[in-house]
């Protein structure tokens, strides 16, 4: 009898245990060993290793601990996992449009904070700035100097090259790549052509209620003149759709290639091969003579928040908060973001040299101000559904005035996010 | 004390199913219950407050083109995938109950497949479609066309599943005692007619069990589907699980998805269920 009664309080024991796990998970995630702790969100897989090391280095010599998470889950789709189980990161990583989305129920008001001064890409909601940006990114077309001058013979300047034309008969040729994959096509490329226009609210919402024709609009007509040039001389033109970008990357770098569309970010990509070091971004030529052809689109990219929910403590907001301001005021900072993880910096206090090729020509632009800015409230799906109709007009499966239909279409029931 | 005591009974319920029960509670019927309740909210995913809009929900998945388009496309892969995939496992099962040289190598060869995830197995895959075969065939890759990367889809679920699908077969034929067979060819039978008249009637509740595991499998496939082809070209290679993803998590409609994925399980265990009752009914034990 005894035993038995014995066993059935060690089945419950065991039940009630399991029940206690699924509250007590993160209470005692505020301190370890009377230290704060904090837990940093990190969404750029190519720096993942560096702020490891970092924050090694930061834990022993601030005494605060930091923990740096990554995941290649679609960020909004970890996060509110993350939200969900009441275990939210003290500091998070997101893409702009994740902050609009984000801050007002996640984030606290970092207005008062000393770096805000010094930069011009913070985002601010109704006035209070949330969003502490982590680094400047731009677009354009990446080229390959060495690559060029063996196919033309000549010295390349990309300034010289103002028209599609000018593309065209270079990149006849030396070649091109096109990257395949929905995001470089419509949330990058495709984006262009409402971020060039001088108010792209009122041109999407043009689109939307009919009053603009994107079939007979200019600017999405000489763009896509620029991205034609790009399709016809791509190396993989039988294939576009499968040739895959490390592949495209490694011909770029390696002087396969003289041009792609392409980002800064794409560096990561490019510097695992044995790259040429003549390399740089230009602006995405265009006929359209409005001083677009002398601009990069970009701005600040990937930005930090802190969270403001009761899973975080004060105390850890205090520490996030130092962290940040470590990152831009201190040398070591500094030298993390600038060298470390050779990223463009979002402020004009830090003053170190860009060392990769691509990060330098976007500093040059962002420096001289001619940067395009970016169009952070495209709705989540924009680049999954839109990147889809632009895969087919890769794949010439369709053409351009069904591609600037199907968008058309895609924008009849799509909602910009609320900004 | 008495055995038949209803407080007995429950000691004894407690004390083995107890834990059980606790988890199978906690990790699938309470998720199922607040998913079903989630499907009438018009939440984000991420924020606090959950809007509730009622049926609405079912409503738009019901206009969904994307969503109906994927699941039609979850239906054709489900019948190439299952008919192969048994067709596959059950010869492969015969020949390795035939006592040939080195049998219980080639079982478990033929199941290493299953073994490996279905993550990996689509890299392993995607590598070997886009480069390896370009390189050797020299043409474009079979990914990048519509009907191809549905084909590549079935011809690698198929791989990778006939192995699993053949251990069930190959209990089904060892169950098969030797002396009906036996019996069936002193009264005449070639070996076909034994095989087509003893021993598949005999074996009916492996294809039922078979085909049950590999209708539920494919209907709901996502991690070869998200490693192996993502969607591409042109999010034609989509099944209905990946469009559930994408529009809960990725286009943050989590109400919506949820909506599509209750459905999705409806059809998946609708049809799951009627198979099973069909091929319950004529079973027959020696």
């Amino acid at each position: 009898m005894k035993k038995r009664v014995l066993a059935i309080l060690l089945a419950l024991v065991l039940v009630l245990a399991l029940a206690a796990c699924s509250n007590g998970g993160s209470s005692d995630s505020g301190s370890s060993g009377g230290k704060t702790a904090i837990t940093i969100f990190n969404s750029k897989m190519e720096i993942q290793s560096q702020m490891e090391e970092m924050a090694k280095k930061y834990s022993e010599a601030k005494g605060v601990d930091v923990e740096v998470y990554y995941s290649s889950d679609t960020v909004a789709a970890h996060l509110s996992t993350r939200y969900a189980s009441n275990d939210p990161y003290t500091i998070s990583m997101v893409d702009a449009k994740d902050v609009y989305s984000l801050a007002k129920e996640h984030a606290i008001d970092l207005s008062d904070q000393d770096w805000v001064k010094d930069t011009t890409q913070a985002i601010a909601i109704d006035g209070k700035t949330y969003g502490f940006p982590v680094c400047v990114e731009a677009r354009g077309i990446i080229y390959n100097a060495d690559a060029i001058k063996k196919a033309t013979g000549a010295d390349f300047d990309p300034t010289t090259v103002k028209t599609t034309a000018d593309l065209k008969a270079i990149a006849e040729k030396c070649g091109t790549g096109v990257m395949k994959e929905d995001w470089s096509l419509a949330a990058h490329y495709l984006a262009e052509v409402y971020e060039q226009h001088d108010d792209p609210d009122a041109f999407i919402a043009g689109i939307k209620d009919g009053s603009i024709k994107l079939a007979d609009d200019q600017k999405f007509n000489a763009l896509m003149d620029t991205f034609d040039v790009l399709k016809e001389n791509n190396y993989a033109k039988d294939a576009a759709i499968s040739a895959e970008r490390e592949v495209t990357e490694q011909k770029l770098a390696e002087g396969e290639i003289g041009f792609m569309f392409g980002g800064n970010w794409d560096w990561s990509v490019i510097n695992a091969y044995d790259y040429s070091k003549n390399m740089g971004i230009m602006p995405v030529p265009n006929d359209m003579n409005d001083g677009s052809s002398e601009k990069l689109v970009g701005g600040g990219s990937k930005y930090f928040f802190i969270d403001s929910s009761d899973n975080t403590s004060d105390a850890q907001r205090q520490a996030a908060k130092d962290f940040l301001n470590w990152l831009v005021s201190d040398a070591e900072g500094q030298d993390f973001i600038v060298n470390q993880c050779a990223l463009v910096p979002a402020y004009s206090n830090i003053t170190l040299d860009v060392k990769d090729p691509l990060g330098a020509s976007v500093k040059k632009y962002a420096d001289a101000n001619a940067l395009i800015p970016n169009y952070n409230y495209l709705p989540d799906d924009h680049y999954a559904k839109c990147g889809a109709i632009f895969q087919k007009y890769l794949a010439g499966e369709i053409d351009r005035a069904a591609f600037a239909e199907q968008v058309t279409d895609y924008w009849k029931t799509a909602e910009v996010g609320a900004h | 004390m008495k055995q038949n005591k209803l407080s007995y009974k429950i000691q004894q319920y407690l004390l083995f199913g107890g834990p059980g029960t606790a988890l199978f509670l906690a990790v699938v019927i309470v998720p199922f219950i607040y998913g079903l309740y989630l499907t009438l909210t018009s939440w984000d995913g991420v924020s606090a407050v959950k809007p509730f809009v009622g049926f609405q929900n079912f409503v738009e998945a019901f206009s969904d083109g994307d969503y109906w388009a994927a699941m039609g496309r979850t239906v054709i892969y489900s019948i190439f995938a299952v008919v192969f995939i048994n067709i596959l496992a059950f010869g492969l099962a015969y020949l390795v109950t035939q006592g040939i040289k080195g049998q219980n190598f080639f079982r478990a060869g033929f199941f290493v497949p299953n073994l490996i995830g279905g993550i990996v197995l689509g890299y392993v895959w995607k590598f070997v479609f886009n480069r390896a075969f370009v390189a050797i065939f020299n043409s474009t890759s079979l990914l990048s066309t519509t009907e191809g990367a549905m084909f590549c889809l079935i011809l690698v679920s198929v791989w990778q599943y006939a192995g699993y699908m053949m251990l069930i077969y190959v209990a089904g034929f060892m169950s098969v005692s030797k002396d009906v067979e036996e019996a069936s060819r002193i009264d005449g039978c070639t070996s076909a007619q034994a095989m087509k008249n003893v021993t598949i009637p005999l074996m009916r509740s492996s294809f039922v069990q078979c085909i049950f595991l590999s209708i539920t499998r494919c209907f709901v496939v996502y991690d070869v589907n998200l490693s192996l082809t993502n969607g591409e070209p042109f999010k034609s290679s989509t099944m209905a699980a990946m469009h559930v993803y994408n529009q809960a998590f990725t286009y943050k409609n989590y109400g919506l998805g949820q909506s599509e994925a209750v459905i999705l399980f409806l059809v998946c265990a609708i049809v799951g269920v009627t198979q099973v009752l069909i091929g319950k009914r004529g079973e027959v034990e020696a």
